[in-house]
């Protein structure tokens, strides 16, 4: 519909934001959302070859998921590509989305309650139980699964993160970073956008508003704060024995377990809302950090950044 | 042959002396023998001697006289021993031994007169060889001069073979028996040829008669065709005469069939490309567009005079113009500088007859377009003229220059700026003259927009391809079109002319309705009121807080150095000829700046925001998501804001739309706790304020519901 070089094509990317991107099962390439309602699929075996070539930074595929929103969550299982934001959850079979012909293989309503209410869908995790749960206040950013399965935790914009039991669907714990003396930025805000885990589900990250926090689970008190002056986290992870972290700033954090900024890496995303590690295939292991801009940073060795793709709008 | 016979006896004889050893039993024998050789006493004969003699025999002989030697002094010797009274005895074989000795002597001569003729006769046969091969060359050269002349002889030309003569069976057929004589030349081919000659002689002579014939009925003709002509000549005059006299009846009429006559008189002079345009320019204004007008404007004596040369691009071309440049220029002496004006007039020279378009448009501003050619660099300019309805008062001070010549024209198609000649050659053209690049002459000649060049058919190779396909109002049969014409020659051509007239008179068109329009809306922004349509008011609350307090006009190098700005001039959607504009917006102590960005094209190409904001501290899309989503409102999401096809208050409404946008920013800025101060309190109706990720702000209207939501 749009030439590459066109006008349209140029506004598109200078005002699209990549909320999320995930990897296929298989490692040899990468999904990304965008705000516009589109995702793209690039191919890593590509971008990565030692010969590379410019087309190569450019998705070789791209889709509309939903006409008017961003798809804010892509979540990946061996089959699926789960598709969620602004609508119906949708799900695309990876082998389909990679032969280019991407046709919706399920898809979940959400349900609305009220006239002004339309939901959107900011997080998304696999879980194979048909249950509602209610608590929080305002909007949700972040979920993730415990205890493999048996448990929930839920960030939400109302500044709790909430930890469920979901066998007795109830909320056996409410944390509140922003009343937390150690955490709190009450010029900032109370919301909490971003939580992680660490594989033994002994450490809780909280961040957002309040200051980037590593919460001790049993105790449910912070241990640890990650301090990022006057900027809000948006996404942060456990790998090995490093946390990373991104927000509203161009820099991507390393951090030591024990609060110590090691490195700040500078990324092009002036606001990052996607970090991401390709684990499933050796080959192509890269992290690739997206946001605020059609360029999504790949970063080989991940204490710099190799080289960026780049989104494009679907093209004729 | 006896003597002969007698010598081998002898020789016989002696050898079988030799043989046996020289025994004392007969030496007296021997020497008789020896003395009674016949030769041996005739001497000065031994020449003959030595010729006579077998060499061989003279051998042996030579060796038994040796062996005789060797015996006799044996035997001198052992009858020494003996001490025998032998002395006698000793004495004969003395004289024995002498004998062979002189007989030695004399073999040895002999030797030496054979030895020195062997040599006199084999001088003798080397001379006489050396003669042979002498003549032997000789011969050689004399054959092959021999054949040199016969190959002359050869190839010699009869000059009878230049004359083309009717062929052989014509021949016999067409002369009388008389030349041909059969009987004599179907035998001999050389009286053949005599007679063909004969007869071609013959004929040639008759032709010649025949043709002085013509020529004189020629010039008969010739002569009484000038004599028709002087009479038609007259009939001029009296015919212009009669028609003087029907004037004032066509005028009566309403008829002005005379004042078009003149004037497609007058397109007769006309170059070809300003000829194509005038013809398809008077034809889409006969067919389509009554309201243009098109005129002829120069001197038409200068073109008629122009017409009787073709123009060279080298020195001595221009002829007529150059004589009487060298009448003036002859006194003073020519310095340099002269010379190269003279060269730059005559590479920039026009010719003498334009085209002149007038395409008026319904409120009364007019647009007058003056077409001209330049003879030496075959292209097409255009310099401009507008004005207005003096009833519209439109002196903006932002916008002075939108309705100056240079800038009013500024890409009807993109990317033309006609800056620089369409036509590559040109280039290399003034190189040549030592003259600069076509840029500098623009104010001189008119701006060469390539729209020009199409109208007047002219089809140059594009410069760059890419931004011609991108050009996203291109028609696509129309590309076509010019990719076909691309490949033929630059000549002017109708085909050219007709496919793009409909599309460039109509963007003519638009673009002075959008300047004027522009200009006017620029008028109202600087008392600070943004020109709203009473259509587009529904699309935005009734009650905006935030108020524009200033509206200016900025330069490129001030977006330049603002760093929000940069992945704008990056991507290439702000560039150094668009048009830059402040707005200024304010609510209480919160300062937003907008950056405006005008094309040439605008409205057409919607113009562009860079927003930052100053409340507390600097927020640019940098610092602020919110930002850029709020840039993306103006910026993406214009199509809303367009009302049916009209991009006519695309401007005013964007401008709006900031500042709604603006208040919905201030208003939903505050901070969750209420230790910090709250400047400006919520008070539109909003049923969420955060959404999605981004934590994005409900920048969109409803104005059904009268409430803000997000974009979803």
């Amino acid at each position: 519909m749009l030439p590459k070089d066109s006008r349209e094509a140029l506004q598109y990317m200078l005002h699209t934001i990549v909320f999320d991107t995930s990897f296929s099962p298989c490692g040899r390439y990468l999904a990304a959302a965008n705000k516009f309602g589109d995702v793209a699929l690039f191919s890593l075996t590509a971008a990565l070859a030692p010969d590379v070539r410019d087309e190569a930074k450019y998705p070789v595929f791209t889709f509309n998921v939903y006409k008017n929103g961003g798809v804010y969550s892509l979540t990946s299982t061996d089959t699926l590509l789960i598709c969620a934001g602004e609508g119906d959850i949708q799900a695309y079979k990876w082998s389909d989305i990679i032969s280019k012909n991407a046709r919706v293989a399920w898809s979940l309503a959400i349900p609305k309650k009220g006239v002004f209410s339309h939901p959107e869908v900011n997080s998304c995790v696999v879980y194979e139980d048909n249950d509602s749960l209610t608590g929080h206040t305002d909007y949700i950013h972040s979920v993730a699964l415990k205890d493999e399965g048996k448990g929930l935790i839920s960030a939400a914009e109302d500044g709790t993160a909430r930890i469920w039991d979901l066998r007795a669907k109830e909320a056996v714990h409410v944390v509140k970073p922003f009343e937390h003396e150690m955490c709190t930025r009450p010029h900032m805000g109370k919301w909490l956008q971003c939580l992680a885990m660490d594989e033994e589900n002994y450490w809780l990250l909280l961040g957002g508003g309040p200051t980037l926090a590593a919460w001790h689970l049993k105790t449910l008190t912070p241990a640890v704060t990650f301090d990022t002056p006057g900027v809000a986290q948006n996404v942060t992870m456990f790998y090995e024995d490093k946390i990373f972290s991104a927000g509203s700033s161009n820099v991507l954090n390393h951090w030591s377990i024990t609060g110590e900024h090691k490195m700040g890496v500078p990324v092009s995303p002036v606001s990052v809302y996607s970090i991401g590690i390709n684990s499933a295939s050796k080959s192509n292991k890269v992290m690739v950090v997206a946001g605020s801009c059609e360029k999504l940073d790949v970063c080989t060795n991940f204490g710099y950044r190799a080289f960026s793709l780049t989104f494009l709008p679907p093209l004729a | 042959m006896a003597s002969k016979d007698e010598i081998h006896e002898g020789k016989k004889k002696r050898l079988l002396k030799g043989e046996i050893p020289p025994g004392l039993t007969e030496p007296k024998k021997h020497k008789l023998d020896l003395l009674n050789k016949p030769d041996v006493q005739i001497p000065g004969s031994e020449e003959e001697e030595a010729l006579q003699s077998n060499p061989l025999a003279d051998l042996q002989s030579f060796q038994a006289s040796c062996d005789f030697l060797k015996s006799a002094i044996k035997e001198i010797k052992e009858l020494k021993k003996k001490n025998t009274d032998s002395s006698a005895e000793i004495t004969s074989i003395r004289t024995d031994a002498t004998i062979h000795f002189i007989h030695m002597k004399k073999l040895n001569r002999l030797a030496h007169f054979r030895c020195r003729k062997v040599r006199d006769i084999t001088n003798e046969a080397k001379y006489k060889i050396d003669q042979c091969h002498l003549q032997l060359q000789n011969l050689l050269y004399e054959a092959m001069h021999l054949e040199k002349e016969i190959t002359k002889c050869m190839e010699f030309k009869s000059k009878d073979e230049e004359i083309e003569l009717v062929p052989l069976e014509e021949f016999y057929k067409s002369a009388p028996d008389s030349v041909s004589k059969p009987d004599v030349t179907r035998k001999d081919v050389h009286q053949q040829m005599l007679s063909r000659l004969e007869w071609e002689l013959e004929q040639r002579k008759q032709l010649a008669i025949k043709l002085s014939e013509t020529k004189s009925e020629k010039e008969k003709i010739a002569q009484e065709i000038q004599s028709k002509q002087d009479y038609l000549d007259t009939l001029q005059p009296k015919l212009a005469a009669i028609l003087q006299a029907t004037r004032p009846v066509q005028d009566y009429l309403d008829m002005p069939y005379d004042s078009i006559m003149e004037e497609h008189q007058k397109a007769q002079h006309l170059p070809v490309p300003l000829y194509v345009l005038y013809m398809q320019t008077s034809a889409y204004k006969e067919a389509c567009d009554k309201s243009l007008k098109v005129s002829i404007v120069g001197d038409v004596d200068a073109a008629k005079s122009l017409i009787t040369f073709t123009f060279e691009p080298d020195e001595e071309s221009d002829s007529d113009q150059e004589e009487q440049e060298k009448a003036d220029s002859k006194r003073r002496k020519k310095s340099t500088e002269v010379r190269n004006l003279e060269t730059k007039n005559r590479i920039l020279k026009k010719h003498p007859l334009s085209v002149v378009l007038d395409i008026t448009s319904k409120d009364g501003a007019d647009l007058q377009l003056t077409f001209c050619y330049l003879l030496a660099l075959n292209i097409i300019t255009v310099s401009v003229k507008v004005t207005q309805d003096p009833s519209i008062t439109t002196t903006s001070i932002s916008g002075g220059d939108l309705l100056s010549p240079d800038l009013i024209l500024d890409e009807i198609y993109p990317n033309d700026h006609g800056n620089d000649s369409p036509n590559v050659a040109n280039h290399y053209e003034l190189k040549k003259h030592g003259l600069q690049e076509l840029t500098s002459y623009i104010p001189v000649i008119g701006h060469p927009y390539l729209w020009c060049q199409w109208m007047g058919g002219l089809q140059f190779l594009n410069r760059d391809l890419d931004k011609e396909d991108s050009a996203g109002r291109t028609d696509r049969d129309e590309e076509n079109n010019l990719a076909v014409s691309r490949i033929a020659a630059v000549r002017a051509k109708h085909s050219i002319s007709a496919a793009n007239m409909q599309k460039t008179i109509s963007l003519l068109r638009e673009r002075m309705k959008a300047r004027i329009c522009l200009l006017q809306m620029l008028l109202s922004l600087e008392r600070g009121i943004i020109p709203l349509s009473a259509d587009s008011m529904k699309m935005f609350p009734a009650k905006i807080n935030a108020q524009l307090t200033s509206w200016k006009r900025s330069t490129f190098s001030d977006i330049q150095v603002l760093p929000h700005a940069e992945r704008f001039i990056k991507a290439g959607v702000i560039r150094e000829s668009d048009l830059i504009f402040t707005a200024v917006m304010e609510r209480g102590s919160a300062r937003m700046t907008a950056y405006v960005v005008l094309t040439a094209d605008c409205p057409r190409v919607p113009p562009l925001f860079v927003v930052d904001i100053m409340w507390q501290a600097l927020r640019t899309a940098l610092t602020d998501i919110h930002i850029m989503e709020m840039e993306e409102e103006v910026n993406l999401h214009f199509k809303e804001l367009l009302r049916g096809k009209s991009h006519d208050h695309l401007l005013a409404n964007q401008l709006q739309r900031l500042l709604m946008c603006f208040d919905v920013y201030l208003e939903t800025d505050t901070p969750a706790s209420s230790l910090v101060p709250v400047e400006i309190p919520k008070e539109k109706m909003m049923p969420r304020i955060c959404r999605g990720p981004a934590r994005s702000k409900p920048y969109k209207y409803v104005p059904e519901l009268g409430i803000f939501t997000h974009r979803c």
